[in-house]
């Protein structure tokens, strides 16, 4: 569902991705790991075409992303670290918006399901954003996704910041949306929250990845031990 | 995508209660300059009113007592006032020379009160060339009041900076760039959209205003509805030009705060320096000579004019000798004497005030040419025809006033070397002065120019997009 080839990223001199292969299948959950500048969000923004890549390719639901950029973007919801929606607007007007936009089509009552499927309470859904504490937002972003029926979700540091009980629940909501067969990739700091939710682990460091394994093939102990000897191996 | 950014940007502008505050800043604003200027045009029609009403008694006076004289009625009245003589008349009962303001001067006074509307050309006294030596730059009247024009010129273009400066550097630093530009849609359409339906709401929102003022000003709509849709169609276009201006800067800066201050810089530039570039450049190109040295070349004309007006008579007679072979004695008298002299001292000066008009003109041609490298300034010419206030309108006047002298002077020169009396039944031939409309540009061409100037900005914002885009710097 989510495939790169060589995919690779260059500012001047500086490689901010290189050669990068990867694959995600439907119900799928790949985390990638790694420090700050390691490339995990430049990754998510050329699968977003957000930025063009220097070379190699990258194909959501096999269709090229720099060809046909649209069209990808119709299969994707993407939900950013900070999903920032329209503060004056109440949660269903800001799905209302963002999916009529795209050109879909829905009634209050569905949109009301969407968000309440999203574990958003009831009583929330008619009030502005503005009031919205980051959990409720990012639930919005998964409502949004649960409407678009996407193929694939994009999420980039989503629960830095959350309360270990939010993240939780986005962790459960995470783990729902996998068993809907949607494939997930999801940049991270949290080891914790990888191990848990993912179903595939990557590490990267400076624009490389340099490990990937499945979830179930490592413990946390050894997961947190690998990170760390990547990152200082670097350094040395 | 349209009916739900339109839907929405409503629903945003409303909660953020945005089009409140701008609709009643500017009904305010509008309200004032309306009031203003229909003041300044008020104190115009009572001028001419009451100079007219005057004129009337005046004149129903003139014909009672010639009505006694032709029937050889004693009439108790000074002998320099009695009207069977034809250059009383000529002195001492003139006509009206009007200009009248137009329905829509209110809309543009700029400093046009500052001129003389009214005046009465007699047979004696100057011919009215010299009284609007003052006029010293057609660009003086282009700027002034607190009218609507000012407020539209000014003041609009301030509001539209205000109102949309952020309309895509605030997603971009609030971040849902990000979330939009993820959804499968062209972002700069939906950029496009957002300015779009930003246009139409304040363009909506002008007309009303503009109506409203109107409407409480008296503004005759039935007989002036093509003037009231010109000024809804420049202004519409001008609006449309800031907006595309906005649309560029947000697109090429893509930051709040650098967006406010390249816009006021734009602002700046497009309303203050370039109308006062081409000013100072028709000042420079074609200057205007000395009203001093003009006033005192005048009376030395008129003094030497003075000393020899015996042999000026006896020339003046030979030019004219269907004045002179009159078949009976006259005696020739301070009025022959002063026709003659006056018809000399125009020829003389003639030079003089054609060099003053000469470069007022070469200056109004000048600033009809460059006009167009700024919309303020189409705009405010536009505006100013539209009002009849514009430098073209007043050079109208002023060469239809000295026609109308001159006509005046002709109409009571043969009977004064004829010796004929002034008759009643002469009365309903006496000119009178009614001002001509000059020919203007027009304004559907003026619309047409700041159009182009927007399509200009929008293509350059569509390059500057697709660059910022293929770098990825719009959305990062």
């Amino acid at each position: 569902m989510i495939k790169t080839t060589n995919l690779t990223k260059k500012y001047g001199d500086f490689i901010a991705l290189k050669n990068l292969n990867l694959e995600i299948k439907q119900g799928e959950i790949f985390c990638l790991l790694g420090a700050n500048g390691a490339g995990k969000s430049t990754t998510i923004n050329l699968l977003l075409n957000f930025i063009a890549p220097t070379s190699g390719q990258a194909f959501i639901n096999d269709t090229d992303v720099v060809k046909n950029a649209k069209k990808t973007k119709s299969f994707l919801t993407y939900i950013p670290e900070n999903l920032m929606l329209y503060p004056t607007l109440s949660a269903v007007e800001n799905l209302d918006y963002f999916l009529g936009i795209g050109g879909g089509k829905f009634y209050k009552p569905e949109l009301e399901a969407f968000l309440e499927e999203a574990g958003l309470q009831k009583e929330a859904h008619h009030k502005r954003i503005q009031f919205f504490s980051k959990g409720m937002r990012q639930k919005v972003g998964i409502a949004l996704a649960i409407a678009k029926d996407a193929k694939v979700l994009l999420l980039d540091e989503p629960t830095s910041g959350l309360d270990p009980k939010s993240s939780n629940e986005f962790g459960e909501l995470l783990k729902k949306m996998r068993k809907n067969n949607v494939a997930i990739l999801m940049a991270t700091h949290d080891i914790f929250r990888a191990k848990e939710i993912g179903t595939h682990i990557g590490i990267m460091k400076q624009g490389e990845l340099k490990h990937s394994f499945a979830t179930d093939q490592i413990s946390l102990q050894d997961l947190e031990k690998l990170y760390l000897e990547t990152m200082n191996l670097n350094e040395v | 995508m349209f009916l739900y950014n339109f839907k929405y940007e409503l629903k945003s502008l409303l909660r953020s209660k945005w089009l409140f505050l701008l609709s009643t800043i500017l009904l305010i604003v509008m309200l004032f300059a309306g009031y203003n200027g229909k003041q300044k045009v008020n104190k115009r029609i009572e001028d001419f009113s009451k100079i007219t009403a005057q004129t009337e008694e005046r004149d129903a006076v003139m014909l009672h007592v010639l009505d006694s004289l032709e029937k050889g009625l004693e009439v108790n009245m000074s002998n320099n006032l009695l009207p069977n003589n034809p250059m009383n008349v000529g002195y001492r009962y003139p006509k009206v020379a009007a200009l009248q303001p137009k329905p829509l001067t209110f809309i543009s006074v700029g400093q046009s009160d500052l001129f003389t509307h009214t005046v009465q050309p007699k047979i004696y006294g100057d011919n009215f060339s010299y009284n609007y030596s003052e006029l010293s730059s057609p660009v003086q009247l282009l700027f002034g009041s607190f009218d609507i024009a000012f407020v539209i010129i000014y003041i609009l273009p301030l509001i539209i900076i205000a109102f949309s400066y952020n309309i895509l550097s605030k997603e971009k630093e609030y971040g849902s760039i990000k979330l939009l530009a993820s959804q499968p849609i062209s972002i700069y359409s939906w950029l496009l959209q957002k300015v779009t339906f930003r246009f139409f709401w304040l363009t909506l929102i002008t007309s009303v205003v503009l109506l409203i003022t109107f409407i409480i000003n008296g503004f005759d709509f039935g007989d002036n509805m093509g003037a009231f849709l010109s000024l809804i169609m420049i202004t519409t276009a001008y609006i449309l030009f800031w907006f595309a201006i906005v649309l560029a800067i947000n697109i090429f800066i893509g930051n709040s705060a650098k967006n406010a201050v390249s816009l006021l810089g734009i602002w700046v530039f497009v309303i203050l320096i370039i109308p006062a570039t081409v000013s100072q450049l028709a000042n420079l190109a074609y200057p205007i000579p000395s009203r001093t040295k003009m006033l005192a070349e005048v009376r030395n004309v008129k003094k030497e004019i003075a000393e020899k007006q015996d042999k000026i008579l006896d020339n003046y007679l030979r030019d004219h000798p269907e004045y002179a072979s009159t078949g009976k004695e006259i005696n020739y008298s301070f009025w022959h004497r002063y026709i003659a002299s006056q018809n000399l001292a125009e020829a003389e000066l003639k030079p003089l005030l054609a060099s003053y008009t000469e470069q007022i003109e070469n200056q109004q041609s000048w600033i009809e040419n460059w006009q167009y490298i700024s919309p303020a300034v189409i705009v405010q010419q536009s505006f100013n025809n539209l009002a009849g206030t514009s430098s073209a309108h007043y050079q109208e006047y002023k060469k239809q006033v000295v026609a109308f002298s001159v006509k005046w002077k002709d109409f009571f020169t043969p009977l004064l070397y004829k010796s004929q009396p002034f008759r009643k039944k002469m009365y309903k031939n006496l000119p009178m002065f009614e001002y001509q409309q000059p020919k203007i540009a027009s304004m559907t061409f003026n619309a047409f120019i700041i159009l182009f100037f927007s399509a200009l900005i929008l293509t350059f914002s569509w390059l500057f997009f697709n660059k910022k885009s293929e770098k990825g710097t719009l959305i990062n």
